[in-house]
């Protein structure tokens, strides 16, 4: 089915419902509803198959325009729908839950709520999800109007986390903010009955810092630089979506060998990325020789980038309209030669995680995800295709150089933690493949073509795989220096979903491996996690729950 | 640190010097970071750079650690996180602040969410700067600390001077 046929479809599903339409791009279109019809037009999109609700943006018009819209985006392949419900700006708007449909769509409610002040009538916990507790009432940080004076901590009676408690005869175990392995903080309250939990929660916004705001302050070059800083580990992610939405906007035509240096980067990135979350799980299970081993064969990868773009992290290739360093003989060499260590190297760990007997127990069976139920829950990337779902950006819509260096996917039909290590290590291999074909047929052209200061007005939607699944952005220009709304949704928080209703049933030794194997970027480093023993309750950082999982598993 | 004409304080006050210098553990605390430097540290405990073989460990507990490595701007939410960390940790404690964010706030200065960089919550002993430092470049600020435990002095950083770019 090709993209038109795709729209067409879901203008048929929506047409009882819509107000307006509009066909801002040749892959978008844009469906005005009212407010009470959402719930209606949602479920006539998911009864259509018309794909999955990728992210909910809210956006304020301004003071002069005297409305808000939510614009709720479906993706499906190349097509994007936007359902956009108008909102007064006067009052307390408010909008109908759909959570009970796309149950990752809380958090994204959680988030339009807290940032909007839109008030979404029904969704399962309206709690802050990203603001920090001491925010004042009735101040939104993405209203126009938004003043950072209004901000000012308020002193609140909320209890700042909850510490450890009983729940009628269950037990909250908190976890988090603090985890030395990983990366972002987050906080994460499961409810264990004995051993075995029934219930989890999370809250972010510990590093929560305001970027889609900041945006808004800076010109589009200096943006460049802060969306890099969203993630250190899939920076380039960020800018490959930021300056291809940008493009789009502004109509600049990227030479293919500025594009086809963007893949390639973007496949040493997942490389790094992937043999980073192998160390990091392989740790979480006790197997810290396989940690060891993955980091030094990822400071092979690191090398090289440092290699090619002068820098190991934020590399700072892209620019707008091209990329800055090029790729010569030397270069490809050397890429050649990583390239033949590293090959060598993940057959021999996709040989360990596959035979270990010992390893095996920690994974096989564990947190089994069917293919039904990663669609229910929004799984992206890896996590997906470890459950037999195709979910790849890279294939639904090529963009970029994927247009001519088309990849394989790699899936698997298990859905449990095993199937996330054999996907994401064979992943790696095809990568390597990529990018050796990469190298070897890089397209003639510039660097760089010009970039105008200004952007034309528009909005945009730029899609692109990051390696832990699709990351997101809404990208609206009002003819300025500045973007008007940068909206921004990671990989990262679809798959919560799938975590936390996995976690329930499960052994809380499990989590550890379960939560770092979706490969989350958040940094869970502490703390005090309180476990409830036959003898009393007991007090455990999350350290020792590691260990008591390795334990656990070794006395069996 | 301690100084007592006592021989005995003298004698033992060299065994604890000893044992700091050569095992400094440590504690990495993100309150805000883009994880980029986050990584590069995990990367310097990493047979590659191994940091280990100055006897620094990473510690997950607050109440074993010897010297605090925080990176990124301080948000609002982290603030009181971080502070609870600090506070504990066992005396002396040396703190260490990695990266453009954590010494200026960085990209992120002027965010609503962030209250400022490292050394306007915490007293600071060292600065890394990068963003991120290089693994090289956080293993010679350790190092620099440690000359300083063994001398028996605290540091005196140069505050690096920020500009007005928020
Ligand atoms: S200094 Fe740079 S790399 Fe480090 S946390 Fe800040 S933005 Fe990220």
């Amino acid at each position: 089915m090709n993209t038109e046929a795709r729209l067409q479809r879901a203008k048929d599903a929506l047409a009882p419902f819509t107000r307006e339409t509009f066909a801002p791009e040749t892959n978008r279109l844009d469906v005005v509803i009212d407010a009470g019809d959402l719930t209606k037009a949602t479920a006539a999109m998911l009864a259509a198959d018309c794909g999955y609700l990728s992210a909910i943006t809210g956006l304020d018009l301004g003071v002069e325009a005297g409305y808000m819209e939510a614009l709720y985006h479906f993706c499906d392949a190349a097509a994007v729908t936007s359902l956009r419900v108008r909102l007064s700006r006067e009052g307390q708007p408010e909008i109908d839950s759909v959570a009970d449909q796309v149950p990752v769509a809380s958090f994204y409610e959680r988030e339009l709520s807290e940032m909007l002040g839109v008030t979404v009538v029904g969704t399962p916990d309206p709690t802050h999800l990203f603001l920090p507790d001491d925010w004042p009432d009735g101040v939104f940080p993405n209203r126009r109007d938004f003043k950072i004076e209004d901000a000012a901590p308020v002193e609140r009676d909320v209890p700042k986390i909850p510490e450890q408690g009983r729940m009628g005869n269950k037990f909250i175990v908190p976890i988090g903010p603090q985890h030395p392995a990983l990366k972002e903080p987050g906080h994460f309250e499961f409810a264990v009955d004995g051993e075995i939990i029934t219930g989890a929660r999370m809250r972010l916004g510990y590093v929560h810092r305001g970027i889609e705001k900041a945006t808004e302050q800076r010109n589009w070059i200096q943006n460049l630089y802060l969306l890099e800083r969203i993630c250190g580990i899939c920076s380039h992610t960020h800018t490959s979506a930021y300056a291809m939405g940008v493009e789009k906007l502004a109509q600049v035509e990227v030479s293919p060998r500025a594009l086809a240096i963007r893949e390639l980067i973007a496949g040493m990135e997942r490389i790094h990325s992937h043999l980073l979350w192998l160390g990091v799980v392989a740790h979480e299970a006790g197997f810290d020789t396989l940690f060891m081993y993955s980091w030094r064969d990822r400071e092979t990868i690191m090398n090289l980038l440092e290699e090619i773009t002068g820098n190991r992290v934020n590399y700072s290739i892209s620019v707008l309209g091209g990329v800055k360093q090029d790729i010569g003989p030397a270069e490809s060499k050397s890429i050649h030669k990583a390239m033949d260590y590293l090959e060598e190297r993940i057959r021999y760990y996709l040989d360990i995680v596959s035979t270990d007997a010992m390893f095996l127990q920690r994974t096989r069976g564990i947190g089994t995800m069917t293919r039904d139920e990663a669609i229910l829950y929004g799984a992206l990337g890896p996590t997906a295709r470890a459950s037999g779902l195709v979910r790849d950006v890279r294939l639904d819509s090529p963009y970029g150089a994927y247009k001519h260096f088309p990849i394989s996917i790699v899936t698997d039909e298990r859905g449990d933690l095993e199937a996330k290590f054999a996907v994401r290590l064979k992943e790696l291999l095809v990568t390597c493949f990529t990018i050796r074909t990469l190298v070897d047929n890089l397209p003639a052209g510039d660097l760089t073509v010009r970039f105008p200061r200004k952007v034309p007005a528009g909005e945009t939607v730029s899609r692109v795989e990051a390696p832990r699944g699709e990351a997101f952005y809404f990208i609206k220009s009002e003819g300025g220096e500045s973007p008007t709304r940068i909206k921004i949704r990671t990989p990262s928080l679809c798959n919560w979903t799938s975590v936390l209703n996995k976690a329930v049933g499960h052994q809380l030794a499990d989590m550890p491996m379960m939560i770092s194997g979706m490969d989350p970027c958040f940094s869970c480093n502490d703390r005090m996690v309180t476990v409830r023993r036959k003898n009393g309750s007991q007090t455990m950082s999350w350290f020792d729950l590691r260990a008591y999982g390795i334990e656990k598993y070794k006395s069996r | 640190m301690i100084t007592t004409p006592n021989f005995i304080n003298k004698v033992v006050t060299g065994i604890t010097t000893w044992a700091r210098v050569n095992s400094p553990w440590i504690i990495h605390f993100n309150s805000g970071s883009c994880n980029g430097c986050d990584i590069e540290i995990l990367a310097t405990l990493t047979p590659y750079y191994d940091i280990e073989r100055f006897g620094i460990k990473l510690k997950g507990s607050p109440r074993h650690a010897d010297i605090l490595v925080c990176t990124g701007p301080v948000t609002r939410q982290a603030r009181e996180r971080l502070l609870r960390v600090y506070e504990q940790m066992p005396e002396p404690k040396f703190v260490v602040a990695v990266g453009s964010c954590g010494i200026s706030g960085g990209t992120f200065a002027g965010c609503y969410n962030v209250v400022g960089h490292i050394d306007e919550v915490l007293p600071v002993d060292a600065y890394i700067p990068g963003c991120p430092p290089r693994p090289e470049a956080i293993i010679d600020g350790v190092v620099k600390l440690l000359n300083h435990l063994k001398e028996g002095t605290r540091p005196q950083p140069i505050r690096p001077e920020i500009g007005d770019h928020a």
